[in-house]
């Protein structure tokens, strides 16, 4: 599903994001990205969508090689990628329901379809009874279920999540995490970057550690690590 | 994309800005009025002259209630001088010249009724048999019994084609001046369009909306600075043509009426000032696209 072959990314101004990074993420797999504070993690997720341009190495997300994808594909590369941040990234004049909607109205699903399914993926995410609510009226963990609902909502093939609980408490966390398990079992395909020591370690999935824009440690069912980050 | 979605995100943005929005239409309207203006005389100076079209280069317009007598005169005198100096003539009476001003004033009915048969200068239309000698054949007529006044268009045509070039060139100068600054109100307008809206933009770019997707409102906004501003220009144009066709100069040659532009030439205008503010409108919104929202 993603397959990252030989890849190095600099940043203007000669930062190295990622050296030489060689991955390979199958349909259906739950996988953690860990490491320090830039070592490259997001560097990896933003490749992903086409956000960044490795210069050398390729990038193959569902069967195509993103780097080489002409800009007018992109878009319809990403419909098949949902992403949550730490920082929710909702639209903060908008409800709860217009929010989730908003990502199937702007990728031209007809309105039935738009009626049908965003009241469905709240029911998922818990929040059928707060669909009016404004962000703003909602406490982190809600913002952050309404925003992973926004991702899923057209049911991706992958789900991309760089440190979605990094602004949550541990009970919360929990459950933005089941949520994303669940996501995981319909079949979509989950990398998420993350700090957080205890849901790696409880989960046990698979564990890609990077430094300094290396991988260095990809373990089947691993930790979070052996050092404190 | 549907309607309704391009229709509730252009409007917003509109309205979001309506101090921006207002200044782009306003300064639009101004240009395009004066581009308006332009073409009214133009249109006007063309109606004025078309009637001297047909080597016709002299009028002897008689006095309204001129004796027989004094007709047969001039046209004894005109008679003699065929052809070693005029090449031909007739005779226009007053229900002809009625007819003439009919035609020429259609569609103004107010304007025809004030105006009777018994109220139109008769004349002789000459046609000189060198050009050279209209002067001259204007001087000898003119001061004679029962003549009101000699029309003399090459000298009068000549003057209003110069008036009327001052005027283009004042008029196209402030068009573009200020055409200048609406193109740049409207490109700044959806400059903080864009801004106000980036938000959603991000949003738009992770979902995987098209870049047309994400672009059409921003210029479907520019399109409606351009279209509002020349609907603005159009009203403006339309109802002052009287006014605007009478800055050329008042018509020496048709006994003195006012120039005229009819209704249905005045909205020929329009029309083209309406395409002109969309173009507009579409180019500075596109380059406002494509250099501020990065898809
Ligand atoms: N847009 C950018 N321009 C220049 N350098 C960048 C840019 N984004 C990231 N970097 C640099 O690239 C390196 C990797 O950054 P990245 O954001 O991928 O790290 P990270 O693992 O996500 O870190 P964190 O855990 O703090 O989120 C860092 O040295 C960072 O300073
Ligand atoms: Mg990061």
């Amino acid at each position: 599903m993603i397959r990252f072959n030989h890849v190095t990314k600099t940043y203007k101004g000669s930062t190295v994001a990622l050296k030489d990074v060689t991955v390979d993420i199958k349909r259906g797999e739950f996988v953690f990205i860990v490491g320090p504070s830039g070592s490259g993690k997001t560097t990896f997720l933003r490749l992903v969508t086409k956000e960044e341009v490795a210069e050398a190495g390729e990038v193959w997300v569902a069967g195509k090689e993103v780097g080489s994808l002409a800009p007018w594909k992109v878009p319809y590369l990403r419909r098949n990628i949902g992403c949550v941040f730490q920082d929710f990234r909702l639209l903060p004049t908008r409800s709860v329901y217009e929010n989730v909607a908003f990502a199937l109205e702007v990728i031209g699903r007809p309105r039935h379809v738009v009626r049908t399914q965003v009241p469905q993926i709240l029911k998922l995410v818990g929040l059928e009874t707060k669909m009016d609510r404004l962000p703003g009226e909602l406490s982190a963990g809600e913002q952050q279920r309404v925003a992973v609902a926004r991702a899923f909502v057209n049911r991706p093939l992958i789900l991309l999540a760089d440190e979605p609980t990094g602004n949550l408490d541990p009970a919360t966390t929990g459950g933005i995490m089941r949520l994303l398990e669940r996501i995981n079992e319909y079949g979509t395909t989950v990398v998420m970057a993350t700090h957080d020591r205890q849901i790696v370690d409880t989960m046990r999935r698979r564990v890609i550690e990077m430094a300094q824009g290396s991988v260095v440690r990809d373990q089947v069912r691993g930790v979070y690590g052996m050092v404190d980050a | 994309m549907s309607s309704a979605y391009l229709l509730r995100e252009t409007g917003g943005n509109l309205v979001r800005n309506i101090v921006m929005t207002v200044a782009a239409v306003v300064t639009m309207a101004v240009s395009l009025s004066a581009l308006g203006g332009v073409l009214i005389m133009r249109q006007a100076i063309n109606k004025a002259t078309v009637q001297w079209q047909g080597g016709v280069q002299l009028a002897i317009f008689m006095n309204a209630n001129a004796s027989g007598q004094e007709i047969r005169a001039i046209g004894d005198e005109l008679h003699a001088m065929v052809p070693q100096e005029i090449q031909k003539y007739w005779w226009v009476d007053k229900e002809r010249a009625y007819a003439e001003f009919k035609q020429m004033f259609a569609g103004e009915p107010a304007f025809i009724k004030v105006m009777s048969v018994g109220q139109m200068p008769p004349s002789y239309r000459v046609v000189p048999a060198r050009a050279q000698n209209v002067a001259q054949l204007a001087g000898q007529f003119d001061n004679q019994p029962g003549v009101h006044n000699v029309g003399y268009p090459q000298q009068a045509i000549n003057q209003m084609l110069s008036h009327f070039s001052t005027l283009r060139t004042v008029a196209l100068v402030l068009a573009a001046g200020v055409m200048v600054g609406a193109i740049a109100l409207i490109i700044n307008t959806i400059q903080l369009a864009i801004f106000s809206r980036r938000r959603e933009v991000a949003v738009m770019k992770l979902v995987g909306a098209t870049n047309w997707f994400i672009r059409v409102p921003f210029m479907l906004e520019g399109l409606a600075h351009g279209l509002a501003g020349a609907c603005a220009a159009f009203m403006l144009t339309y109802f002052s043509r009287g006014t605007i066709a009478s800055f050329v100069g008042s018509d020496s040659l048709n006994f003195g009426a006012p120039l005229y532009v009819s209704p249905h030439e005045a909205v020929f205008t329009g029309v083209f000032i309406l395409i002109v503010g969309m173009l507009v409108g579409m180019v500075g919104s596109a380059f406002a696209v494509k250099r501020f929202l990065a898809v």
